[in-house]
């Protein structure tokens, strides 16, 4: 069996792609992965602390999360195409209405 | 705890119909002005109804009418008494002593008793004659043209005013009707609101009444305190003045003199005098109502309704000094506007002063009355309940005292509404006779400019230099000025010398028990003298002589709603002996006492005669020949020496003025007095600007009211709105920083949350 130490770091470093990525990424479509990336470093977290501990509610947020993060991906894609439809583009930089 | 034990106390009621006296105005008010801004203009209205002066003539004979009824009741004996008419409203007051909370209730009702039955009369006759003569004096003159309805409305509403507070039974609607008053005088002297000294003469006289006011209603508030209410029938119920007396009578003399501020304020008193000369702008029917003969005597009334207070045993000598002070602002004012009257040229303000001086004349005798009252026992019992031996005497002198200072505000409200009444329609006619002469041939075309046309010229129709010679043409104004003078002056048997020789004994009679009387004594005597010069200086100016210009020559007779009130007050004023003899010097102001002199008539008169000429004390017999020498004598004297002279060949008066003018002539010619060395004197010329107290108070205002205006107007640009500017640019300059966050990047903001985020956990860590 895997050590859940391991996993927990494989976790860490998943969430700081992530982060990295959804600060660096002008790509909507890849931010929104990006955050992907980060909402599952903390569902393998979870798994890695429920191993740890012997304990199934860890698991059980895990199926919550995913659930939920599917969810949001619906949305957040929704979002996307409404965008495109009002801007012509998926780019970040580009839709700063609020500020204008 | 007033109101409601209030109504069992009343006496024996009043006529159901007494508080029409007061309602039957008010409304007529609201008539003539609704009817005014419906019809002005309309021909009927202005011709048959006299824009709504007709109306106020009716409602003011049914006021006379009701007054006379509800003055024969009282005669027919009808005790003081009180009756409330309506409630007005209930107030919860906190009782401090107890912790509870007790209810007041707040009603009108009606209360008579001698002083209202006294004055009710004078201002419901007033009020009705001087009525008649405003619609010969206003409705005549184009430039009133469609404004009398103000005018109207405005005077029955000051009518309703006068009548109230004489009728009120308590010092807190006393108050109500006090300021009505005030409002009413406001407006009728701003009538001619485009002329700027109109619209500072109303606002000088509404201000400086007003800081009497401040006074009166501090002194109310603490009277109030001390007795727990205002009506006259809880405040003088007995052994309620005993109670207060135990433990603050010291209070009630500072309240009572406050209280008399006021009255200082409202009746034109120095130091708050300097309205009443500048009220003359209004139009010559409000100075004569108004401005002579009833509001100014609101003050007098005031302080005789606290008279039960002074009377009161159980403040034996405590008020004496307040008795003091009330003398002698009378006597300074009585010496000082007397003597500003001598060098007046305009004919209303020579009666301003002298309204002034006359008034200052019934303050002394009041304040001397209140003396008498408050150091003499003057009651049947001593306050240890022994039968007072002196009792007869005592109450004789404080009622008499009392009675000449009534007697006198009665004789001079009379006399002065005459004399105003004169002296307008001499104005109305000069007025007209300058017109006839200088606009007679363009009159017609002038239409809508002849408004403006007055402003215009500077022709001053109020001023003698314009008049001299009337008496042959205005004979019925020449007698009525004759008789109202001579009964302002205390020319022996008419009018004022029964009630003026009345107030100087009783000045005199206190001087003996109180060395510091002598000073308003000295003043009331001197101003005797004094009063004699400078009325019979205004006749002559006016009546004798030779015309002084070609206007004066062209003067015609009045008309008969002139001539009218007139006629008819002249007889009041000749009468005043069969007055004296009825008593009218003896008011009783306690319920033991007959109203009218138990005497018939004719003893009343015998005696009255013998009293004041041939009275057996030498002390007052000197005194009485001494004022008749100054006032009827020496005064007049001078004024015959110095000024009219023989009328206009081939004119000739009527044949009880011929003898005054051949009198006149004669001593003018016998004593050819040279007064310019007088006329150019320091003195005069400071009589001239009115002692420049009006200067002082100008300048005391500059630099008292508008340096403290312009501290406050600084205070409030630099503090107040300098606090609120700095919030509102420092909220501004912080919001550019924090402006510069929001970039509109979701990367920026992605960023901010995990920095956030990342902050919240270090803290949760670091307090862990």
């Amino acid at each position: 069996m895997i050590d859940p130490a391991l996993v927990s770091g494989l976790s860490a470093l998943m969430f700081v792609i992530g982060l990295g990525g959804a600060f660096t990424r002008k790509n909507a479509i890849i931010v929104l992965m990006c955050i992907e990336l980060m909402l599952n470093a903390a569902n393998m977290q979870f798994a890695a602390a429920a191993v740890h501990h012997g304990d199934t509610t860890g698991w059980v947020y895990t199926i919550f999360a995913i659930a939920i993060a599917a969810s949001e991906v619906a949305i957040g894609l929704a979002i996307f195409l409404a965008m495109y439809g009002q801007h012509d583009t998926i780019s970040l930089d580009d839709v700063d209405v609020l500020r204008n | 705890m007033a109101g409601s034990e209030v109504s069992d106390i009343a006496a024996p009621h009043v006529s159901e119909l007494a508080p029409l006296i007061v309602l039957l105005p008010m409304l007529a008010f609201a008539v003539i002005l609704f009817l005014g801004k419906v019809f002005n203009g309309n021909p009927m209205w202005k011709n048959s109804v006299k824009e709504g002066g007709i109306i106020a003539l009716g409602v003011m004979s049914a006021v006379l009418v009701l007054s006379i009824i509800l003055i024969m009741d009282f005669i027919g004996g009808v005790q003081a008494g009180h009756d409330s008419v309506f409630h007005w409203f209930t107030s919860g007051v906190w009782d401090g002593t107890t912790g509870g909370v007790s209810t007041d209730k707040f009603g009108f009702g009606i209360y008579v008793d001698h002083i209202t039955v006294m004055l009710l009369f004078v201002a419901a006759f007033l009020c009705l004659l001087i009525n008649t003569f405003s619609i010969g004096y206003m409705n005549t003159d184009p430039i009133n043209d469609n404004r009398n309805h103000r005018f109207y409305a405005e005077f029955t509403l000051f009518c309703s005013g006068m009548l109230g507070m004489v009728l009120a039974d308590s010092f807190l609607w006393l108050f109500i009707f006090w300021e009505i008053m005030g409002l009413c005088s406001y407006l009728l002297i701003g009538f001619y609101y485009e002329r700027p000294s109109a619209a500072y003469a109303a606002k000088k006289a509404f201000l400086t009444t007003r800081i009497g006011d401040v006074f009166l209603m501090i002194g109310l508030v603490m009277l109030w305190d001390l007795f727990g209410s205002l009506d006259y029938a809880v405040v003088f119920a007995s052994g309620e003045i005993e109670k207060v007396a135990e433990h603050s009578a010291g209070t009630l003399q500072w309240a009572l003199g406050l209280m008399f501020i006021g009255a200082v304020g409202k009746s034109a008193q120095f130091p708050l005098h300097v309205w009443l000369p500048d009220a003359m702008e209004g139009p010559t029917p409000v100075s004569a109502l108004i401005h002579a003969a009833t509001m100014v005597n609101a003050g007098l009334y005031l302080v005789a309704r606290m008279f039960p207070f002074f009377g009161a045993d159980a403040l034996h000598g405590d008020l004496a000094d307040l008795a003091f002070i009330i003398a002698l602002v009378g006597g300074i004012t009585a010496v000082m506007a007397a003597a500003i009257a001598f060098v007046q040229m305009d004919l209303k303000k020579v009666l301003a002063y002298s309204t002034m001086s006359q008034l200052a004349y019934i303050f002394t005798g009041l304040g001397c009355a209140m003396y008498l009252a408050n150091t003499l026992y003057w009651h049947e019992y001593l306050p240890d309940g022994v039968k007072n031996p002196d009792y007869y005497d005592n109450h004789y002198i404080v009622i008499v005292a009392f009675g000449a200072a009534l007697f006198h505000l009665f004789n001079h409200a009379m006399a002065k509404g005459m004399l105003f009444m004169a002296s307008g329609s001499v104005i109305h006619e000069v007025h007209h006779a300058h017109h006839h002469l200088h606009h007679h041939d363009d009159h017609d075309d002038h239409g809508e400019d002849h408004h403006d046309d007055h402003h215009d010229d500077h022709f001053d129709a109020q001023s003698m230099e314009n008049m001299g010679g009337l008496a042959s043409k205005m004979p019925i104004t020449a007698t009525a000025m004759l008789v109202g003078s001579a009964s302002i002056m205390g020319l022996p048997l008419i009018g004022g010398f029964w009630s003026k020789e009345g107030i100087i004994a009783n000045a005199w009679r206190v001087a003996q028990d109180d060395p510091r009387f002598l000073l308003p004594a000295m003043c009331v005597l001197i101003g005797a003298g004094m009063t004699g010069f400078y009325m019979s200086r205004m006749w002559l100016k006016t009546f004798a002589g030779k015309p002084n210009n070609e206007v004066a020559a062209h003067v015609g007779p009045t008309n008969t709603w002139i001539k009218t009130p007139l006629f008819i007050l002249t007889f009041v004023s000749l009468s005043s002996i069969l007055f004296a003899g009825m008593g009218f010097t003896h008011w009783a102001p306690d319920e033991g006492y007959a109203f009218m002199s138990e005497k018939s008539l004719v003893d009343g008169i015998i005696y009255e005669l013998g009293h004041a000429f041939a009275n057996e004390v030498p002390y007052f017999f000197i005194i009485t020949y001494i004022a008749i020498a100054l006032g009827a004598v020496a005064g007049p004297g001078l004024a015959l020496a110095l000024y009219g002279g023989q009328l206009e060949e081939g004119e000739s008066a009527k044949p009880w003025m011929m003898p005054v003018i051949r009198l006149n002539a004669w001593v003018k010619a016998r004593f050819n007095f040279d007064n310019s060395a007088f006329a150019n004197s320091t003195l005069a010329v400071a009589l001239q600007n009115r002692l420049y107290i009006d200067h002082y108070y100008d300048m005391a205002m500059l630099k008292i009211v508008a340096g403290f205006s312009t501290k406050a107007a600084e205070t409030d640009a630099d503090v107040i709105d300098g606090t609120i500017k700095t919030i509102e640019s420092g909220s501004q300059s912080l919001s550019t920083v924090v402006r510069s966050l929001t970039t509109g990047s979701a990367r920026d903001y992605i960023l901010m949350v995990s920095v956030g985020m990342l902050a919240i956990f270090m803290l949760v860590w670091g307090v862990a």
